[in-house]
C-alpha cells in the first residue's frame, strides 16, 4: 500500500503541473449524517468468504462493523436484507461511459496529455443503468486509438449529483496505453506512422525517449539554476512530455489495452527498458498463453468473459482465458468495455465458473477486489471490511446467475438506486414521476 | 488464412480422435445407427411438462421414447448415457443470427453479411453464402443452440431471404434445411441512405423507405400478374405470345406477395413498427414481428394483432426517458399479453449467450416455462418445423442437450449435444487452444 499513497502523493502534483485540474473532488457531498444498517443478509465479503445472516453497519459512509453482533447507532436507518445476498460495489476497471463521442483523440499516437475528466459527462444515463446493474466505481479510459492515449478519471457511480461528487476523491491516476490492430488501422489507414507492429512500437519507444530527453534538459536546467546559474535558460515546458515524464517517473497507472502473447512480451521489454511499471493488461484475450511471464512480471489482466472474433487479433480469444491464466498466478479483473456489459457484470464474472470452475468467491473477486487493484483503489473498495467506503450492493438472489437483480446499491453509506422505487428508482436524480417514466 | 485452416482441420481431426479413446465419453463414441438412450435426468420435455427421472430414447436420427424411469424400455444393445443430476431439453433455436456469413468481424474479406449496393435485395440468397466450416458454429452448438435462422445484417430495407439451419452436418447442403425461409424486411431508420444534404441519396427518410417498398411490391404484384396472364394464354394453347422477361428481383418476391412464406418486419419505435405494419398489411403480407425493442407504447396494439414477436434483442440499452429495465422487461410484457414469442441473439460469435437472455428476462417477470418455450416449442411454430423440433416428443427429430443445471444460467455447462440423432463432438476451436495452452 505504500507505493499507492505514494503515487497518490506524487500524482497531485502531476495533475497540477500538467493540466492545472485538482482531480480532488471539491464538492463531493457530504457523509451520511446518519448510521446505515444493513440486517440479516448473506454477505459476501470477497476477503473472507461469506457470512450468513450477517450485518453490516455503515457509519460516517465507510463500512464500521459487518459480521454478527454489529454495533451500529440506536437510530440507524436500517435496511433489512433477510433472504437476500450483500457484496461490495462492483468495479469496472474499463469502461468509456459518460464521455459521449470523446474516447479518442486520434488525431497523434502519442496524446498522454489528453484528460478524460475534460470530457466527463456526468449526466449520461449510462451511469445510472449501470448504478442499477451494481457497479459503483468505473474507471474511464482514453481509447485505444494511440499508442499512448489520455489519462482516465475515476468516477462513484451516485447519479443525480454534479460532476464532483461523481470522483472518487484521491484516486490515482491512470494512463492508457494500446497496441495491435487499433494503432496500425487509425494510422495506417491515412497512410502516417504507423501502420504496423513495428511502427506501433517504434512510436511508443521514440516518445518515451523523448521524455527521457525532456527530463534530461530540465534536470540540467535545474542543477545549474541551483547552481546560481544566471544564465541557465529553461527549456520549453511541454504538456505531452510532462506526462510522458511522469510514466518514466512511475508516477501514473500504465493500462494497456493488448491482445496478442508476442506483444504482451514485448510491452514488458519496453517497461523494462525504460523503468516503468505496468499496472494492467487490457482485454489480454492471450494471456492464456503467457500467463507464466504476466505472473512473474506482476501486471493484472482486466479480460472479457466471452468476447472474441470481432476482430483478428481476438480470433484465438478462448471463454477459459480468465480462469487460466489466474491459476497460474495472474490477477484478473473481469471488465465491460461496454455500456451494455457493465450493467450485469455480475453474469459475465459468473461465466467463468462455468468456463474454468472458478469458485463463487474468485468470481466475486474478478468484479471487485482485482479490478480495484486495477484501479489503485483497493485498499479503499472493493471488499466487505472495516474502514473501506461504505459501497454496498443488495441483491435478490445469489448475484452470480442469470437471475440476480441488484435490489438497492448504496456509495459511501448512501442508497443511490433502489429497486422498488418508482420511475427510475433513483434517490437523488430528479427523476420524471412514474406515470411519465415507461416501466 | 488458408495455413489457418488446415492447421485447424488437422487440430479437429486429432482432438476427434483423441476424444474418441477414453470410454468416460461415451457421446464421442456413439456409433452413427445404434440406439441412444439418455437415463435418469430431468426432462424438460416443452409440450408435456417436466419430467424428473426421465429417459429419451434416441434412434434412427429421432426421438423413439420419452418418459418416466420404468416406463420408458431402454433398448437392447443402446448406448447409455447416465443423466443423473442432469438436465435434458431440445436443442434451442435462435431465431436470428449471422452464423456462416462472418468469420471476423473486422476482417472484410470474411464478411457476407449484407449487399449495401442498393436497398431492395430480396433476391439475395443467404443460402448462397453460407459457410458450413465456420468455426462459429462448433462454438455455438457447445452452448446448446442446434438450429437457427440465418439472416443477412439489417442495413437494407429488403436485405435478402434467411435460411433456417442446422449446426451440425458434412457440409452447407446437410446443413441448410430450408433456404429461402423467410424475407426480412427491416424498418428501423438504420436502412436510410445518409442523411446529409450533400451526399443524399434516395431513399434518404423513412418516407422515401416506404415509398420505395411500396413500389417495388407493386412493381412485383405487376410482375406475377404478368406471367399469370401468360401462363394462362400459353394453356390456352396460344403460343405466339413471348413469355415475359424474368426478372429476379421481383421474382424473388412474389412467393412472400401471395403470403405463402412470411416476412419478418424489425422495428424498434412504436411510430416505426405501425408505418411497417401498415404497410404489410396493405399488402397482406404474412407478418412475422422481430425487435420492438422501444414500441412500450403500443404493446397492447401489438397483441391485438396475434402476431409472434421475436423479441430483444433484451441487452438494447433503453433511451434516456425510459427505466433502466424497460426492454429486459419486454418479453414479459409480451408474454403477459398473449404474444408468442421467440429469442434471437442477434449476434454471430456470441450467439452462444441466447439461453443467458431467456434467463435475464426471466429475471425481469418471464415465467419460466415461457422462456423455455420461446427458445424451443415457440420458435419452431413461428418458423413452421414444429412437427420435426422445438419439444421432447416421440417421432420429432433427435436434437437434445445433456446439461449439468439450469440452461438459462450462466454457470451451466453443456455436455452432450445430439443433432439429428448423432452425439456431436465437443470440441470447438476453444477447447483446442484451451487443451493446447492447459498442458
Amino acid at each position: 500500500m505504500r507505493t499507492i499513497s505514494r503515487l497518490r502523493l506524487g500524482i497531485g502534483l502531476a495533475c497540477f503541473a500538467v493540466a492545472a485540474i485538482p482531480l480532488h473532488a471539491q464538492n463531493a457531498a457530504a457523509a451520511p449524517a446518519k448510521d446505515v444498517l444493513v440486517k440479516n443478509g448473506t454477505l459476501l465479503t470477497v476477503t473472507h468468504g461469506k457470512i450468513e445472516n450477517g450485518d453490516i453497519c455503515l457509519h460516517a459512509g465507510k463500512i464500521a462493523g459487518y459480521g454478527h453482533d454489529v454495533r451500529c447507532a440506536a437510530d440507524a436507518t436500517v435496511i433489512d436484507a433477510t433472504g437476500k445476498f450483500v457484496t461490495p460495489g462492483l468495479v469496472d476497471s474499463h469502461s468509456h461511459i459518460a464521455l459521449d463521442d470523446d474516447v479518442n483523440e486520434a488525431t497523434s499516437p502519442v496524446t498522454p496529455h489528453m484528460m478524460m475528466i475534460d470530457a466527463f459527462n456526468y449526466d449520461d444515463k449510462a451511469i445510472y443503468r449501470i448504478l442499477a446493474g451494481g457497479v459503483t466505481t468505473s474507471l474511464l479510459l482514453h481509447g485505444s486509438a494511440n499508442m499512448i492515449g489520455g489519462q482516465a478519471v475515476v468516477i462513484k457511480h451516485k447519479f443525480g449529483l454534479g460532476r464532483d461528487a461523481m470522483l472518487f476523491p484521491n484516486a490515482p491516476q491512470s494512463i492508457k496505453f494500446a497496441s495491435g490492430e487499433n494503432p496500425k488501422r487509425v494510422y495506417g489507414s491515412r497512410g502516417e506512422l504507423p501502420s504496423t507492429r513495428m511502427g506501433n512500437f517504434e512510436v511508443q519507444r521514440a516518445a518515451l525517449q523523448e521524455a527521457r530527453d525532456y527530463m534530461r534538459d530540465w534536470d540540467d536546467y535545474n542543477a545549474k539554476a541551483k547552481s546560481g546559474d544566471k544564465d541557465a535558460k529553461p527549456p520549453k515546458r511541454d504538456l505531452k512530455l510532462d506526462a510522458l515524464a511522469d510514466v518514466l517517473r512511475g508516477k501514473l497507472l500504465v493500462q494497456i489495452h493488448i491482445y496478442r502473447a508476442d506483444e504482451f512480451l514485448t510491452e514488458m521489454s519496453i517497461a523494462n527498458e525504460f523503468g516503468y511499471k505496468i499496472r494492467a493488461f487490457h482485454h489480454a484475450l492471450e494471456a492464456y498463453k503467457v500467463p507464466a511471464e504476466i505472473a512473474s512480471y506482476g501486471a493484472a489482466i482486466a479480460t472479457f468473459s466471452d468476447w472474441w472474433g470481432y476482430k483478428y487479433e481476438a480470433y484465438d480469444a478462448i471463454p477459459w482465458n480468465a480462469v487460466l491464466s489466474m491459476r497460474k498466478g495472474v490477477r484478473v479483473a473481469i471488465k465491460s468495455d461496454s455500456s451494455d456489459f457493465a450493467r450485469r457484470l455480475n453474469q459475465e464474472a459468473a461465466k467463468t465458473i462455468r468456463y474454468g470452475g472458478a469458485t463463487e468467491d474468485e468470481a466475486l473477486r474478478m468484479i471487485t477486489l482485482d479490478p480495484a487493484w486495477i484501479i489503485g483503489v483497493d485498499d479503499r473498495i472493493g471488499s466487505i471490511d472495516v474502514g473501506k467506503d461504505g459501497d454496498i450492493v443488495i441483491w435478490n438472489s445469489p448475484p452470480l446467475s442469470s437471475y440476480a437483480l441488484a435490489d438497492k446499491v448504496l456509495i459511501d453509506g448512501e442508497v443511490f438506486f433502489d429497486r422498488s422505487l418508482p420511475g427510475f428508482g433513483l434517490t437523488r436524480y430528479k427523476s420524471p414521476t412514474a406515470a411519465e417514466v415507461q416501466q | 488464412m488458408k495455413t489457418l485452416k488446415r492447421i485447424l482441420a488437422v487440430l479437429v481431426l486429432t482432438a476427434f480422435a483423441a476424444a474418441q479413446k477414453p470410454a468416460a465419453k461415451p457421446a464421442a463414441a456413439t456409433p452413427a445407427s445404434g440406439p441412444i438412450a439418455i437415463v435418469g435426468g430431468k426432462l424438460l420435455t416443452i409440450s408435456h411438462g417436466t419430467i424428473e427421472n426421465g429417459v429419451l430414447v434416441i434412434d434412427g436420427g429421432k426421438i423413439s421414447a420419452v418418459g418416466k424411469a420404468g416406463e420408458v424400455k431402454v433398448p437392447k444393445g443402446a448406448l447409455v448415457i447416465d443423466a443423473r443430476g442432469m438436465t435434458v431439453y431440445p436443442g434451442l433455436i435462435d431465431s436470428e443470427n449471422h452464423l456462416g456469413l462472418t468469420e471476423v468481424s473486422a476482417d472484410k474479406m470474411t464478411n457476407d453479411l449484407i449487399e449495401m449496393s442498393d436497398e431492395i435485395m430480396p433476391h439475395m440468397h443467404v443460402a448462397d453464402a453460407f459457410h458450413a466450416e465456420s468455426s462459429l458454429i462448433p462454438v455455438t452448438r457447445y452452448n446448446g443452440i442446434t438450429n437457427a435462422v440465418v439472416a443477412p445484417d439489417d442495413k437494407d430495407t429488403l436485405p435478402g431471404q434467411d435460411a433456417f439451419i442446422q449446426l451440425a452436418g458434412k457440409n452447407a447442403n446437410e446443413m441448410l434445411l430450408i433456404r429461402d425461409l423467410a424475407l426480412p424486411m427491416d424498418f428501423t431508420g438504420e436502412q436510410r441512405r445518409n442523411e446529409s444534404f450533400e451526399k443524399a441519396k434516395y431513399p434518404q427518410t423513412r418516407e422515401g423507405m416506404a415509398a420505395q417498398l411500396r413500389q417495388t411490391f407493386i412493381s412485383a404484384q405487376e410482375y406475377q400478374q404478368k406471367w399469370e396472364d401468360y401462363r394462362k394464354t400459353e394453356a390456352a394453347g396460344d403460343k405466339k405470345k413471348e413469355a415475359p422477361k424474368r426478372d429476379l428481383k421481383l421474382e424473388a418476391l412474389v412467393p412472400y406477395l401471395q403470403g405463402k412464406k412470411p416476412v419478418v418486419i424489425a422495428a424498434q419505435e412504436s411510430n416505426d413498427v405501425e408505418t411497417a405494419v401498415r404497410l404489410a398489411n396493405e399488402f397482406h403480407l404474412k407478418v412475422i414481428l422481430n425487435r420492438v425493442s422501444h414500441s412500450q407504447e403500443i404493446l397492447d396494439e401489438i397483441a391485438s394483432w396475434k402476431l409472434p414477436v421475436i423479441v430483444g434483442p433484451i441487452y438494447d440499452e433503453p433511451k434516456d426517458d425510459e427505466r433502466y429495465d424497460a426492454v429486459y422487461s419486454l418479453p414479459a410484457q409480451l408474454a403477459r399479453r398473449g404474444v408468442k414469442i421467440a429469442f434471437a441473439s442477434y449476434d454471430s460469435h456470441n450467439a452462444r449467450n441466447l439461453p443467458y437472455a431467456a434467463g435475464y428476462a426471466v429475471a425481469f417477470g418471464l415465467p419460466y416455462d415461457e422462456a423455455m418455450k420461446a427458445l424451443t416449442l415457440n420458435p419452431a411454430e413461428i418458423w413452421g418445423v414444429a412437427d420435426q423440433l422445438g419439444s421432447l416428443d416421440a417421432g420429432k427429430v433427435a436434437n437434445v442437450v445433456v446439461a449439468d443445471g439450469d440452461p438459462l444460467d450462466v454457470k451451466t455447462d453443456v455436455k452432450h449435444v445430439f443433432i439429428a440423432g448423432q452425439a456431436v463432438p465437443m470440441v470447438t476451436k476453444q477447447t483446442i487452444l484451451r487443451d493446447e495452452y492447459s498442458r
